[in-house]
């Protein structure tokens, strides 16, 4: 019981958060500052304290609150950890504080808007990732937009209505799919069982026909493809981190973009094996183009934003692939390459937030050789880059390798069942880390050496907050890089209890007549 | 029937009924001017605490059988519809409304009550009429300008048209029946008898008319725009709920077949959508309220495609969140942008946060729900009206519309985008901050959050 109320209070603490925020005074901006800090920290330790004491030895959910809610409805109020959506709030808690030290000084007009947003992001994304009550999780899932909306709209750049506007209105189409898929899932559920139930557990044990399977993992896959996002859904992204403030962009890319990957997770694979089935091939050929058109685009971009979030579309293909293997070492990397790319893509977009603070430029041919210039902050850069890319001893090397490694055993086992497609995306795959390395390089390259210029005069370097902010990162990278089988214990069980879901039809596949490309081929004599 | 049948049963009504005659007489003796809003107030609080006993006491009767019938739904949408009348009363407290604005009030909240008890299309259309009249007064009242009388004709002569139509339709049905129960009404869903089809037909036109259903809902944003802000809130809240609950008692529990089902879900399908398109246009924030209002009652509408045990839960539950949201939206709205003319614009909202930043919170709580999104209460609503239909077995329908009130989200998130996004506009002075409609926002808020937090409060009751 008393864990029950440890994960509770972290549900609790941003709402702290916000009261505390508002009961300061309008102009007392250090003041909400500093509170903002204290929370988000005091959340921090939380988040650690539960992922110290979670057991990744037991199956199942740990430290869960049960209540009704919504009685009539059968809808609880349902928050449990597992494996995976442990190390997804740990990210999300760790990036709080980080967040609210790199706006110290770039965010100036209302800062007690600011602080109450970003904690009311946070209560939304804490209980998206805790949720295990369908009607719970749709709640969080939306109510996740509208800080984001005014983070951006109110705090962004030049283009930032544009860029908000077309945020929400592609999240939000998404939505509302999904709200009917929502619907009519549990209403399937409830004729077929008589009992009215929103709580995962249950609803994962219905019987759809694959018919109906198919057409609801298009409505749920729609809406976390467009947050993953999975090309051709990602034209928000680029305008929404270019427009957003630094703080919104480490949130978009650390936590948010996650959104979309743990809801096919949880949610879509789990849900419907069947249609995952017959869909398959479809999410390898997409998560193949995010690998390969994310890192394409992020080589021909001159601003310098624009590369980190195309980039982000590349990593999360990984994330995808990881996924649809269904193989566990792929998906054990896919839930490392998750958090990977919530810390450098974090970092990153700090970097880019504080360099902007100084030269108030994105342009990277308006920069060169910063190395000589501001030599912390260019270690610290290379560092990220270099994570980012995927180099042995960092986090983004677990996460890749593992994924490729998942890709290519899934990819032989099909091939040798006849079926092609996953051991061609695999090999693709590998092209898009080359891709990786290149525009990664190519952008470091320009951006810290040559001849040394940047606008607006020779900017400082870093001072001790930042330096802080970016140290903490840092140490987190090289923890999960050279150190990943901790955190990879606690997820397998999680881990294979997806695996167990998502494949579950693979053997009666056939006999619905929906079979797989894979063993269509193999019934042919 | 006894005497204290009839006391009991109709206690609402009566205490409504004693607050006009004391109004009236104060009027006469020429000291109505002060105490008109206290009165008023305590009659309609009172009213409301009285329906709500009734209905907690699980109170029973048929004062006039076959006319007018007390059991606990009833009781229980007087009790709502009433206290949402207490916020309009306070919102009027700041408006330089005649004296007769308190007196009217009480009598179209007394159509309101009866619509709710009636039995009959007899009852039900005096009902029904007994809300409408006062309200062409009232938007004629508040504002002597061409507009408002423009306005006025119109909604009168539609409002007219409506019950002439209700009359029409209520003339074939007894035709075909013999009776003037309501009853008629819900056995004619089932026949396939001309005539009363023709009746069914034209009495849910005349419910389509007066909830402003496309193609029927040209009068809305003239009469919204021209009327002051308490009767636009008044119009957009109870007269809205009396005409639902009229479709309530016609519909009764009895479930809607084809082809009635494809004009029940087309026409109010199509009232989303262009409720929803339509509204982006506007320049001025009644006329979007207005436009929205009608994508509303097509949201109304649809729950009665719904099973016939959940219609009234979805139905009132709609009713009062969407009351409150709206006078929420009035109630937050300050002076100087919900005045007349030019002002009136959209425009006048920019860069609100910075000037009124309690306003514009309360102004963006307001439309965030009434756009659906979680977890404020509108999105509860909408998500019960979409179930029922589903469940129904109307997956298209179901889903078709939740893709209209998609188009609705952005113009309610353009409210915001101006209050919070853009830089204040050309110098122009906010007015005094009106102590009534601050406590009326803030009557309409607690309750707002009360529901987003727990829903099962208003939902247990249903």
């Amino acid at each position: 019981m008393a864990d029950a109320t440890l994960l509770n209070l972290l549900l609790a603490l941003p709402l702290a958060g916000i009261a505390l925020v508002m009961a300061r005074r309008r102009d007392d901006d250090a003041g909400i500052r500093r509170a903002s800090l204290v929370v988000m920290l005091a959340q921090f330790v939380v988040a650690a304290w539960l992922y110290a004491r979670f057991d990744g030895t037991v199956a199942g959910l740990q430290f869960e609150t049960r209540v009704p809610w919504i009685a009539d409805w059968g809808v609880y109020y349902d928050v449990g950890l597992d494996g995976v959506n442990l190390l997804l709030v740990v990210l999300t808690a760790f990036l709080g504080p980080l967040v609210v030290a790199g706006s110290w000084t770039s965010i100036t007009r209302e800062v007690k808007l600011f602080h109450a947003m970003l904690f009311t992001l946070q209560f939304a994304m804490l209980g998206t990732f805790l949720a295990q009550d369908l009607f719970l999780f749709y709640l969080f899932w939306e109510a996740m937009m509208i800080p984001m909306f005014l983070i951006i709209g109110i705090w962004g750049g030049e283009r930032r209505i544009y860029a908000t506007l077309k945020f929400v209105l592609y999240t939000a189409f998404g939505s509302i799919l999904m709200l009917a898929a929502v619907i009519y899932l549990v209403h399937s559920n409830f004729n077929a069982t008589g009992t009215l139930s929103f709580a995962f557990a249950d609803l994962v044990q219905g019987e759809l026909p694959a018919n109906a399977q198919l057409l609801l993992l298009i409505a749920f896959g729609l809406a976390f493809a467009i947050k993953v996002p999975v090309v051709p859904f990602h034209t928000w992204l680029p305008d929404a981190h270019v427009e957003a403030p630094t703080a919104g962009s480490v949130i978009l890319a650390g936590v948010l973009l996650k959104m979309g990957t743990y809801g096919f997770m949880k949610l879509g694979f789990p849900l419907f094996p069947d249609a995952t089935a017959v869909l398959t091939p479809t999410i390898l050929v997409l998560a193949v183009a995010s690998i390969l058109y994310g890192a394409c685009l992020a080589l021909v971009q001159t601003d310098i934003k624009k590369i980190i979030a195309y980039s982000s579309i590349s990593h999360l293909g990984y994330v995808m692939l990881g996924l649809v293997s269904l193989d566990l070492i792929g998906i054990q990397g896919a839930v490392v390459q998750m958090v990977s790319h919530g810390l450098t893509a974090a970092g990153l977009f700090l970097m880019v937030g504080m360099i902007y603070e100084r030269c108030h430029s994105r342009e990277l041919a308006a920069y060169g050789g910063l190395a000589k210039v501001v030599p912390v902050y260019s270690v610290f850069f290379m560092i990220l880059t270099l994570a980012s890319i995927g180099l042995p001893t960092t986090s983004g090397f677990t996460g890749e390798f593992l994924v490729l490694l998942g890709a290519f055993g899934a990819g032989w086992q099909s091939h040798a069942s006849g079926d092609a497609l996953p051991l061609v995306a695999a090999c693709a795959a590998v092209a898009g880390v080359v891709l990786g390395a290149l525009y990664m390089l190519t952008f470091a390259g320009r951006f810290l050496f040559g001849a040394a210029k940047a606008p607006h005069g020779t900017p400082t370097d870093l001072d001790a907050r930042e330096k802080a902010v970016l140290v903490a990162i840092v140490i987190a990278i090289f923890a999960l890089g050279l150190f990943p089988e901790q955190a990879m214990q606690k997820t397998e069980l999680a881990a294979r209890a997806y695996q167990q879901l998502a494949s579950a039809s693979r053997v009666d596949v056939a006999s619905r007549g929906l079979a797989p490309r894979a063993s269509l081929v193999k019934a042919q004599p | 029937m006894n005497a204290s049948t009839l006391l009991v049963a109709l206690l609402p009504e009566h205490l409504l009924l004693a607050g006009i005659v004391l109004l009236i007489v104060l009027d006469i003796v020429g000291r109505a001017e002060r105490p008109a809003l206290s009165i008023a107030l305590g009659a309609v609080l009172a009213a409301a605490v009285a329906a709500a006993a009734l209905a907690f006491s699980g109170y029973q009767a048929e004062p006039f059988p076959y006319e007018l019938a007390v059991d606990r739904p009833a009781s229980i949408a007087k009790a709502f519809v009433l206290a949402l009348a207490l916020p309009v009363l306070l919102l009027a407290r700041d408006e330089a409304s005649g004296r007769p604005f308190h007196v009217l009030v009480l009598s179209s909240l007394y159509g309101a009550c009866l619509i709710a008890s009636s039995q009959s299309f007899l009852t039900l259309f005096l009902a029904i009429e007994l809300m409408s009249l006062p309200v062409y007064v009232l938007v004629l009242l508040a504002w002597r300008r061409p507009e408002s009388a423009e306005a006025a004709l119109k909604y009168l002569v539609l409002g007219g048209a409506a019950s002439a139509t209700l009359l029409m339709g209520a003339a074939l049905l007894f035709g075909g029946s013999g009776t003037l129960a309501l009853s008629t009404f819900s056995h004619a869903l089932g026949s396939r008898d001309p005539m009363s089809s023709a009746g069914l037909a034209l009495v849910t036109a005349a419910l389509f008319i007066k909830a402003a259903i496309v193609p029927f809902h040209a009068w809305a944003p003239d009469a919204y725009e021209g009327a002051s802000v308490p009767v636009t809130a008044y119009m957009a809240t109870i007269v809205k709920a009396g005409v639902l609950l009229a479709a309530l008692r016609l519909f009764n529990a009895v479930p809607v077949e084809r082809p009635l089902v494809d004009l029940l879900a087309l026409l109010p399908l199509v009232s989303i959508a262009w409720g929803n398109l339509a509204a982006m246009r506007q320049p001025t924030f009644r006329r979007m309220i207005a436009y929205s209002s009608i994508a509303h009652a097509g949201y109304l509408f649809f729950a009665l495609l719904g099973e016939g045990s959940g219609r009234y839960e979805a139905v009132v539950f709609y009713l009062v969140t969407y009351g409150l949201m709206n006078l929420l939206a009035f109630a937050a709205l300050p002076r100087g942008v919900d005045g007349d003319g030019w002002e009136d614009r959209l425009d006048a909202l920019k860069g609100l946060f910075s000037r009124r930043p309690y306003a514009a919170v309360t102004l963006a709580i307001a439309m965030l729900s009434l756009a659906g999104i979680p977890p404020l209460p509108g999105f509860v609503a909408k998500f019960l009206v979409f179930r029922n239909v589903m469940d129904a077995g109307y997956t298209l329908y179901g889903v078709l519309g939740l893709v209209a009130s998609y188009l609705g989200i952005y113009f309610y998130l353009r409210v915001i985008q101006l209050m919070f996004m853009s830089p204040v506009g050309e110098a122009q002075a906010l007015g005094q901050e009106r102590r009534m409609a601050l406590v009326a926002s803030l009557a309409c808020l607690v309750p707002t959050i009360a529901i987003a937090v727990y829903p099962d409060l208003v939902l247990r009751l249903l």
